[in-house]
């Protein structure tokens, strides 16, 4: 009695199954090679999409796209205070970088914030309006200048250029609304690191 | 602050992770007992040993770790990967090597992943593996007591004297009364008759069969099959509880006697072996039912479970017919833990409203 | 338009995925009929119908009013409104409690009764078909009906869309399927004739080509009594498998067309209306008898209760008063439970009043629903996997939700989750799954918010950086004809020379502020003696 497969059959299968993954770790290669290459292009995107986009240019540079160009070149990834820690872990786990703790030179965390112009005090000069990265002043010359809250960035770029010091950065007001939560951990769990915002 | 919102589900199941553990362990007994009957105390020395170690390691671990020790023994979890070790571990064998094995297993391979529910590895498989890496004499040889079933003629596994055989192997040099007495061991190094089938070609085994004896002869070990309908019928109890899917055993036992039915060849190679053999002549029920179904290691999704039971069964047989160690359940389990996390994340259900069935929609112009 | 690709397949019905069967609980309020209400020394009115549809008060305390009534008025004219649940007088307008997912405070109208139960005269119609489609809807709309299945959906607001969305079939929801909740049984078994014209009636309006109600297979007397009724409607009956979740949205689309409603859409964009039993009997009840929603079948049920029954309770009854008609056994009462025992709230307080969408009421003893146990860690068994109808794998989505990973909480489909609770019920291990998910949720619209915030002002970054560049251009545009190329230094000295200018003004400007700033504090240190003689500044000092 012989057995249902021999071992001739056995070997073929095997050499065509070898053959097979090998074709198979052919085409991921390359399909990987491709992609890798596509992403280069895609790297300042990727990292400027991590940043908080507040272009308060407290890392050094003129506002976020800038920075991360910098950062694709090599620059440290700890330098963005309004991102504080979640946006170098996220940097960290986009450039495969160990995350590393704010630089101090470049700021402190601090709750985001909106800039406010006290309107009796505003003498029009329209320094805030040419210092606001993101155009969210109104006014114009010798006019009362008004912040438009919902596109401010609260980079506190406009504070320093107004003469009369009418500007004042007030803390967003917390959110009321009720929240659904992570449940209270109990033995043997517990969460990650907090990602805060 | 915000408001933070909690809710509950209020009316739960009656099934709770700790009755889980209790009855997995409770549908080992009959293989358990079938074991002692065959092979005398010394699994019953194995498991007590390593339950005492585990749970001693588990609440040094748990409270190194800041956890509530207490709590964490209640799980039992600790208790059912002990009783497993112990059952895969050989009796007989020293218990410095029972207490490196499972201290092994419960802080590297399962605390050092972050616990209950983080190990990546069944952890007693893997503290098998590591006493058969490190002392492969001491874990392939069964030093069991002498045996002669339904024959009154010999010496009984049980009793006085084979207690403390079983003692005097567990803890040698141990001061008992009769130890002077005694042989050390009666050194009957019994190996599974897989093993021995496997080594047939220089085995007594081979030439006892073509002399006319069954395979199921008392000398080869006729306690295995049996032994192996214990753990079968076990099983069976915990799938009829729903404590298991029939997924992972179905699909381990299915691919085992799929290969040995095609590949078997009495006349050719005497390693391939019977599919009878192949499921009954060593651990293949226990690692069916017992091990390769541990929640935490296996894949998870049905469909990622077939293929994980194909995977073990698919190392099962290869390592056996091809390998050169000599039972390979625990090596294959843990070659199916590796592939776990890929099959499951190929094998994802696919969602409501995402698969074929859809209803035709049409654009959303009425929408506000 | 095309009629639905797969209709509904007589009476044959798709099984769900998943799905659990718990203990239904559900025959001790039903032994007794549902019996009327009688009426409690103080109605509390919610003006709050739906979140997002605010109504203002249309009288004031102190008010007389006549039953059925309406006390509000409101911008919207599809706004559910409230009307006066009996005769008698209103004692205030304030904020009180009710229950929301946690007790909240919202403006009530508080309302007396003074006991003659005066009603406002209603004009009845024998027979609706007489009646124009638009006089149908109206009389819908004037009724002020929620949706009574859970979320209270305004029905005049979905009618409106559903007319519009070219409807196919409209389905009644009374499969009921969580444990305890008994209301639309026992409407069915005792009133399947005016469900069933209501559903006609909600037919005739939305245009649906057909029309299907759903019960659950072990609802025997339901089905019994809707059979007989059906003889004389064209409405189908429909049986689904007695499981949890079968009477959810989604699930029972599935049920009844053999197909899914994709991902992402909703039912009416399918062609599909669905109305929960108890709803279709609301409208049905306005149009025949003219009368607005002001009562609603409510189960009160629970092994703290001595005589569990339906009551037809009416709108702001507080739920102290409506637990007292069952005789409360208070040594046994542990928690009271606001909807059923797999998605009900425990209520903190029993001051809150009972609503459209109030459907059950558990008294509850530690025998019905025993105090939560630890949360163990998970030991991925995959029970979890096998119940979810939406054949999602909750044991990833908790480990994900725990590590807040937001990639792969979307990769494997947590938006999908419909929040049912089957996974939170088997799991053995005690984890609290539901809340994991609207956690993880709601950190998924978070950074959505957050990332949209990003992105608009990445734009904004990117539009002035570019307005600035085309300034600096066409002003070097503009000055290059003007003047030669040698006079490079006289173009850089005018603008330093408009800057001096700029910079006395501004000192000007500066000056003046200050003075004025003075001006001010003067102003104000001379106020304070004078204590209360400004208004502006009394404010400020007190």
């Amino acid at each position: 009695m012989y057995p249902l497969i021999d071992t001739a059959l056995i070997r073929l299968l095997l050499w065509a199954f070898l053959l097979l993954a090998l074709l198979g770790l052919g085409v991921t290669a390359m399909r990987y090679w491709r992609r890798k290459l596509a992403d280069q292009h895609s790297l300042v995107d990727r990292i400027n999409a991590l940043l908080p986009q507040t272009q308060c240019g407290a890392c050094g540079f003129e506002g976020c796209l800038p920075y991360a160009r910098a950062i694709a070149n090599g620059q440290a990834i700890n330098q963005c205070p309004p991102g504080g820690d979640g946006t170098i872990i996220r940097l960290g786990n986009l450039l495969n970088e160990l995350p590393r703790t704010l630089n101090p030179a470049h700021g402190v965390v601090v709750e985001p914030r909106v800039a406010f112009i006290r309107e009796d005090e505003c003498i029009g000069c329209t320094k805030c309006i040419r210092a606001c990265p993101v155009d969210a002043i109104l006014g114009g010359p010798k006019l009362m200048h008004t912040v438009i809250a919902r596109e401010c960035t609260g980079c506190d770029l406009c504070v320093e250029p107004c003469p009369v010091d009418c500007i004042e950065m007030r803390p967003l007001g917390p959110d009321h609304s009720p929240r659904w939560v992570l449940p209270n951990s109990g033995s043997g769990t517990r969460t990650s690191l907090e990602v805060t915002r | 602050m915000s408001v933070q919102l909690h809710s509950r589900v209020l009316q739960r199941a009656p099934q709770s992770t700790r009755a889980i553990m209790l009855q997995v362990m409770l549908a080992c007994t009959p293989g358990i007992l079938l074991s002692v009957w065959f092979f005398g105390y010394g699994i019953v020395l194995n498991i007590v040993l390593a339950s005492a170690f585990a749970l001693f390691t588990e609440a040094v671990i748990l409270s190194v770790r800041a956890r509530n020790w207490w709590q964490g023994l209640q799980d039992n979890s600790a208790l059912v990967t002990a009783v497993l070790f112990g059952i895969a571990v050989p009796p007989g064998l020293p218990w410095w090597l029972v207490a490196t094995g499972i201290v092994f297993a419960i802080a590297i391979v399962k605390h050092s992943f972050g616990g209950l529910g983080q190990n990546p590895f069944n952890p007693a498989m893997s503290g098998y593996l590591l006493l058969l890496l490190a002392y492969p004499l001491d874990m392939t040889a069964w030093h069991v007591p002498a045996t002669r079933l339904f024959d009154d003629t010999a010496i009984s596994t049980l009793g006085w004297y084979g207690l403390q055989q079983s003692l005097l192997a567990s803890f040698p040099g141990l001061p008992l009364p009769s130890a002077t007495s005694l042989p050390a061991i009666d050194g009957l190094a019994m190996a599974t008759p897989l093993i021995e089938f496997k080594m047939a070609a220089t085995s007594a085994l081979l030439s006892a069969r073509e002399s006319g004896l069954s395979f199921f002869a008392r000398e080869s070990g006729t306690g295995w099959e049996l032994v192996n309908f214990g753990y079968l019928l076990g099983g069976l109890y915990l799938l009829a509880r729903r404590i298991i899917s029939w997924h992972i055993p179905v699909s381990i036992i299915g691919t085992v006697a799929l290969l040995a039915t095609l590949l078997y060849a009495p006349n050719s190679f005497a390693i391939y072996g019977t599919p009878y053999l192949h499921l009954f002549g060593s651990a293949t029920m226990l690692g069916a039912f017992f091990i390769a179904t541990d929640p935490v290691s296996a894949a998870t999704t049905r469909r990622g479970q077939l293929l994980y039971g194909v995977c073990i069964g698919l190392g099962i047989y290869c390592i056996r017919v091809w390998g050169s160690y000599l039972d390979s359940v625990a090596i294959a389990v843990l070659f199916g833990n590796l592939c776990a996390p890929l099959l499951d994340h190929w094998c994802r259900p696919t969602i409501y409203g995402h698969g074929a069935r859809q209803l035709p929609v049409t654009g959303g112009e009425w929408k506000a | 338009m095309s009629k639905l690709a797969h209709p509904v397949r007589g009476r044959r019905v798709h099984g769900i995925a998943g799905g659990i069967t718990p203990a239904a609980n559900k025959a001790a309020s039903l032994r007794s009929r549902i019996m009327p209400c009688p009426l409690a020394p103080l109605y509390t009115l919610p003006l709050t119908q739906y979140k997002s549809v605010p109504l203002t008060p249309a009288v004031q305390a102190g008010d007389y009013v006549q039953k059925y009534q309406r006390l509000t008025t409101s911008a919207n004219p599809d706004a559910a409104h409230v009307h006066a649940p009996t005769s008698g007088r209103i004692a205030a307008i304030r904020n009180c409690l009710i229950a929301d997912r946690v007790e909240t405070l919202a403006p009530c109208i508080e309302l007396v009764p003074d006991g003659a139960d005066t009603a406002l005269g209603c004009s009845p119609v024998p027979d609706f078909r007489k009646l124009p489609t638009s006089e149908l809807f109206q009389r819908i709309i004037d009724a002020g009906i929620c949706g009574m299945g859970g979320a209270g959906f305004p029905v005049a607001q979905k009618l409106r869309l559903a007319q519009s969305a070219d409807c196919q079939l409209l389905i009644i929801n009374a499969v009921e399927c969580e444990p305890f909740i008994s209301a639309d049984h026992a409407l069915l078994r005792e009133r399947a004739a005016d469900v069933l014209l209501g559903a006609e009636i909600v037919q005739t309006v939305c245009r649906a080509a057909r029309c299907v109600i759903a019960l659950k297979r072990d609802m025997h007397a339901a089905i019994s009594a809707t059979r007989s009724a059906l003889a004389h409607s064209t409405v189908e009956m429909l049986l689904v498998d007695s499981k949890y979740p079968a009477g959810a949205e989604r699930q029972l689309i599935e049920a009844v067309t053999g197909m899914q409603l994709p991902a992402g859409s909703l039912p009416l964009e399918a062609g599909i209306l669905m109305l929960n039993a108890g709803t279709t009997y609301a409208c049905g009840q306005a149009v025949v008898t003219g009368s607005p929603c002001i009562s609603r079948i409510t189960t009160l049920t629970g092994s703290a209760l001595t005589t569990p029954k339906n009551f037809e309770a009416l709108i702001g009854t507080p739920v102290t008063f409506l637990l007292e008609l069952c005789g409360v056994k208070q040594h046994d009462h542990t928690a009271t439970v606001l909807g059923g025992s797999l998605l009900g709230v425990e209520l903190a307080s029993l001051a809150v009043p009972s609503t459209q969408t109030t459907n059950c009421l558990i008294a509850a003893t530690s025998a019905d629903l025993p105090q939560s146990e630890p949360e163990l860690a998970c030991i991925r068994c995959g029970y979890c996997a096998d119940v979810c109808p939406v054949r999602l794998l909750p044991q990833q989505l908790h480990a994900f939700a725990r590590n807040h990973a937001h990639a792969q909480l979307q990769d494997y489909g947590l938006t999908e989750c419909i929040e049912c609770g089957a996974c939170d019920y088997v799991c053995p291990s005690h984890i609290p799954l539901v809340q994991y998910f609207r956690a993880g949720k709601q950190e998924l619209r978070d950074a959505t918010r957050h990332f949209e915030q990003a992105e608009s002002w990445r734009t904004r970054f990117q539009q002035h950086q570019y307005r600035l560049k085309r300034e600096k251009e066409s002003a070097r545009e503009r000055r290059r004809p003007e003047s030669q190329p040698t006079s490079a230094p006289v173009s850089r000295h005018s603008p330093a020379f408009s800057r001096e200018q700029a910079q006395n003004e501004i000192a000007a400007a500066v000056a003046r502020s200050k003075a004025r700033q003075q001006a001010r504090t003067n102003r104000l240190l001379a106020s304070v003696p004078k204590s209360s003689g400004d208004p502006e500044d009394s404010g400020g000092v007190a």
